[in-house]
């Protein structure tokens, strides 16, 4: 046999097998899941075990020295894996830099290669919408309804609405990021007020596609490494230097692509981009008095200070402290997992209520009237818990709330 | 993203936020980094100063008796260290012992207002009891851990009382073991009972930890029924002494404990736990609390990035987070990185190895380990009163606690180095580990600060 045909051979048995062969770029996580002393430090913090018990989500541990142990048998850790919300706290407190988030998008990519009758049912509707638009949301079928909403949206809010721009060689993309594009339309519009402000040259994509973290999410590797190369050829035929995105999911795994598949280009969440581009003290001068004075907390997303770094945290407070007649106080959950996280609430929303019901009762012990998020993903999903739970606490995304008090143009 | 700081502290266990919170009420602004819990979150709720002497088989009565001997006998012990002070100090027992008193003491004042309440001293050694049964030496004891003295014609019942579901504590194994150690001591309380209450806090009595029910039990509503049952077992007991798994809350243990106590008239605490516990939750998160409250800047999930000493002075730490990086530029650094765990130290078959800053390792008799293979540094017991050599080594340091080159000078002379990163005593055998760690962090928070500010040690 020749070496190629001894290539097929293997890859013939493997998939026999049902064993997938890890890509380059997973090595690495695969190799800190043997650093794993079974200490059960992470099972302490988890705000999944914490919500709904170890009996339900078996927790990180397990994850790291059970369930990601064998690779045929995969998936039959499918109701546990699933369960995961990603945030990362696991790994925050891990003293051997375990890459629990990692290992279990890994290993949902083989139960869904090999076995996608044990992935949850609403997650395949996710990747059917992913095929086919190329977006995590199905697309408005009526563009004047689409825009129709963000009328209504923008008019409510009282923000304004500026021309969509798509020019090759711009300073900056926009990149607002599926919910934002089809859902929460006034963070998308937000986030073009905050760069008009300051005479930012940007542009959007003009076929806007997913980043396919929900593809990784939900397990479809082919998908979501698909989705990432449309999105960098669209990034590299306009030439753009910078990324700015309003989602915090997006900022992370466009970072993470980034540097994966050598965009070679910097990407930025707004926070990022406000203070260390545009620069706090630019930023104050700007900003305007609001009608009446505001108590907000603000809720981080795992995937800005988990995913990213902390400091992101620090810079929300910073925005929200230099606005006037806006008090900020801290929520001490502020930093624990909205359960919106890792697609757990599409198919398991009683998980997602245990998540965050701690995080709910944080928010309203600060006695705040407002919570914002710099996350249209977290707002949207704090917001329902919240309405459920009868509050009357408001719910913002911090784009917009960033945006309201910024000067509209003429 | 970049940062300024006076202090830079890179770790976050005992020693790193000691050192953080003492440099920042030295007035100096300090930045902690850490990436990830270790040996500070695996500690039982007890704060041990000085429980054995070296060798493992003397008792101690108190931890002012371990320092004095430990000074004594090991120059280079850590506590020796503390004591050295100027050159003209004839006095190295008792300046360790003021030192590490008054760490003590300040750490018992600031831990007061967070659920991590103290009881004790370096006066005298408590006992605190275990979930197996045993008793432990140790100088500092979370309050809800302390069972209260024990009279001479103690008359009254231990009741060891689990929970069903939650594998730490067997009552009837801890009971069993208790009473063979007061039977054969001759010690108070004699009379011992065991029994499981069944909570469910999930709806199913099993495959529970102590954090579910010390989360549960934080929630008011669950108290009151949580109350009526240990009292039920209490009276059917008559028991005046309640052992508990360390469950008692993560943020409400003080107030549940002594509701407890006032329902059930009994001395209601909670035995010493198992790796990582509650307690030790309630104490990582108590220090944290206090140093944030102090003004400090915390940065947790940053790891600081290796790099070299170029010159005598380190004036920038890159940390660097999953996706982002921080440049911080400082004017004094504390190295409070760990050990084995923390990855302050790394054993590898090519030797012992400084992690951040590649300084200069030794083992327990101050000799190079560089190149030493840590198998080498094994005893063939496991458990044995010698301990390891491995768990004495790390960095040797001069007076002011900074990292020293072959020579013996100073590696960078606005480096200090705390707690079990530091070479000289095995916390294993000694029963010192978290007082060393609050010690020498309490000091080089101190010189930190003072040469940040002022302008060298």
């Amino acid at each position: 046999m020749t070496e190629e045909e001894d290539y097929d051979h293997i890859m013939g048995v493997l998939r026999e097998e049902r064993i997938t062969p890890y890509n380059e770029d997973e090595l690495e996580t695969v190799l800190s899941i043997g650093h794993c002393i079974n200490c059960g430090l992470c099972l302490q913090h988890c705000p999944v075990v914490a919500g709904v018990g170890v009996e339900r989500f078996s927790g990180p541990r397990s994850i790291a020295v059970e369930l990601s142990r064998s690779p045929p048998e995969f998936w039959a850790t499918g109701d546990k894996v699933f369960l995961c919300t990603g945030c990362g706290t696991c790994r925050e407190v891990c003293p051997k830099n375990v890459e629990v988030p990692e290992i279990v998008n890994m290993i949902r990519a083989r139960i869904f290669e090999h076995r996608p009758d044990l992935v949850p049912q609403e997650l395949h509707s996710v990747d059917k919408t992913l095929l086919e638009h190329g977006l995590a949301f199905a697309p408005w079928e009526d563009l004047e309804d689409k825009a129709e909403s963000r009328d209504m949206r923008l008019e409510r809010l009282n923000l304004p609405f500026y021309p969509n721009r798509v020019k090759e060689r711009a300073e900056v993309l926009f990149y607002p990021g599926c919910q934002a594009e089809e859902r929460a339309q006034e963070v998308r519009e937000a986030g073009k007020v905050v760069l008009e402000a300051f005479d930012v040259d940007y542009t959007l994509l003009g076929d806007f596609n997913c980043c396919g973290l929900p593809a990784i999410l939900l397990g479809d590797d082919k998908t979501a490494r698909e989705l990432a190369k449309h999105l960098k050829e669209k990034v590299g035929a306009l030439g753009t230097k910078k990324i700015v995105t309003t989602c915090a999911g997006c900022t992370s795994n466009l970072s993470y692509l980034s540097e994966r598949d050598g965009w070679d280009i910097p990407v930025y969440h707004t926070l990022e981009y406000l203070i260390e581009e545009i620069g706090i003290e630019s930023l104050t001068e700007k900003l305007t008095q609001s009608e009446d004075t505001q108590s907000v907390t603000v809720h981080s997303p795992c995937h800005l200070i988990r995913h990213m770094s902390r400091q992101l945290a620090e810079y929300a407070a910073q925005i929200i402290e230099a606005m006037p007649n806006a008090e900020y106080t801290e929520s001490n959950l502020h930093d624990s997992c909205c359960g919106g996280g890792g697609m757990v609430g599409y198919h398991s929303p009683d998980v997602a209520q245990g998540v965050v019901e701690e995080n709910l009762r944080a928010i309203e012990r600060t006695g705040v009237s407002r919570v914002v998020a710099p996350c249209p993903l977290c707002t949207a999903h704090i917001e329902e818990m919240l309405f459920r739970t009868g509050s009357s606490v408001e719910v913002d995304d911090l784009t917009v709330f960033i945006a309201q008090r910024l000067p509209k143009k003429e | 993203m970049d940062l300024d700081t006076d202090v830079l502290v890179i770790g976050g266990g005992m020693a790193g936020l000691a050192a953080g919170i003492r440099s920042q009420e030295r007035g100096a602004n300090t930045t902690l980094i850490r990436k990830g819990q270790s040996a500070t979150s695996y500690s039982s709720g007890a704060i041990d100063v000085s429980g054995y002497l070296p060798g493992g088989s003397q008792q101690l009565l108190s931890a002012r008796e371990g320092i004095e001997a430990i000074t004594s006998l090991y120059p280079l012990h850590p506590y020796s260290i503390l004591g050295f002070g100027s050159a003209d100090n004839d006095d190295v027992p008792g300046l360790a012992i003021e030192r590490v008193g008054q760490a003590v003491e300040w750490l018992t004042k600031h831990l007061k207002s967070t659920p991590a309440q103290l009881y004790g001293g370096i006066d005298s050694n408590l006992e605190g009891i275990t979930l197996v049964g045993t008793k432990k030496p140790t100088a500092l004891l979370q309050q809800t851990i302390w069972p209260g003295e024990f009279a001479v014609d103690d008359e009254g019942v231990m009741l060891f009382l689990g929970i069903k579901g939650v594998s730490d504590l067997n009552p009837k194994i801890a009971s069993k073991t208790f009473l063979d150690n007061q039977a054969r001591t001759g010690e108070p309380p004699h009379k011992v009972g065991n029994a499981s209450l069944d909570i469910a806090p999930f709806g199913h009595g099993y495959n529970l930890s102590t954090t579910n029910i010390a989360r549960w039990l934080d929630r008011e509503e669950n108290l009151v029924t949580f109350i009526e049952q240990v009292k039920k077992k209490a009276e059917q007991f008559g028991a005046t002494y309640v052992a508990l798994p360390p469950i008692l809350g993560l943020e409400e243990n003080l107030k549940n404990q002594k509701a407890l106590q006032e329902a059930t008239g009994a001395s209601v605490f909670e035995l010493l736990a198992f790796p990582p516990s509650v307690p030790s939750f309630r104490l990582q998160r108590g220090l944290e609390r206090v140093f944030i409250e102090k003004g400090g800047h915390l940065l947790i999930g940053h790891e600081a990035e290796p790099c070299g000493i170029e010159s005598s002075k380190i004036t920038e730490v890159l940390a660097r987070s999953p996706r982002r990086k921080v440049e911080i530029t400082t004017r004094s650094v504390v190295l409070a990185s760990g050990k084995y765990i923390g990855g302050g130290l790394a054993a590898t078959v090519e030797g012992l190895r400084e992690t951040v800053f590649g300084l200069m390792t030794v083992t327990d008799e101050f000799r190079e380990s560089g190149k030493t293979r840590p198998q080498r540094l094994t005893n063939v017991v496991s458990l044995s009163p010698e301990s390891h050599s491995l768990f004495g080594c790390g960095l040797s340091v001069d007076q002011f606690l900074r990292p020293v080159n072959p020579d013996g000078d100073a590696t960078a002379e606005n480096l200090f180095a705390a707690g079990s990163i530091l070479a000289g005593y095995s916390y294993a055998m000694e029963k010192c580990g978290l007082g060393v760690a609050l010690a020498t962090g309490h000091y080089a928070g101190e010189t930190a600060a003072a040469n940040a500010t002022g302008g060298g040690v």
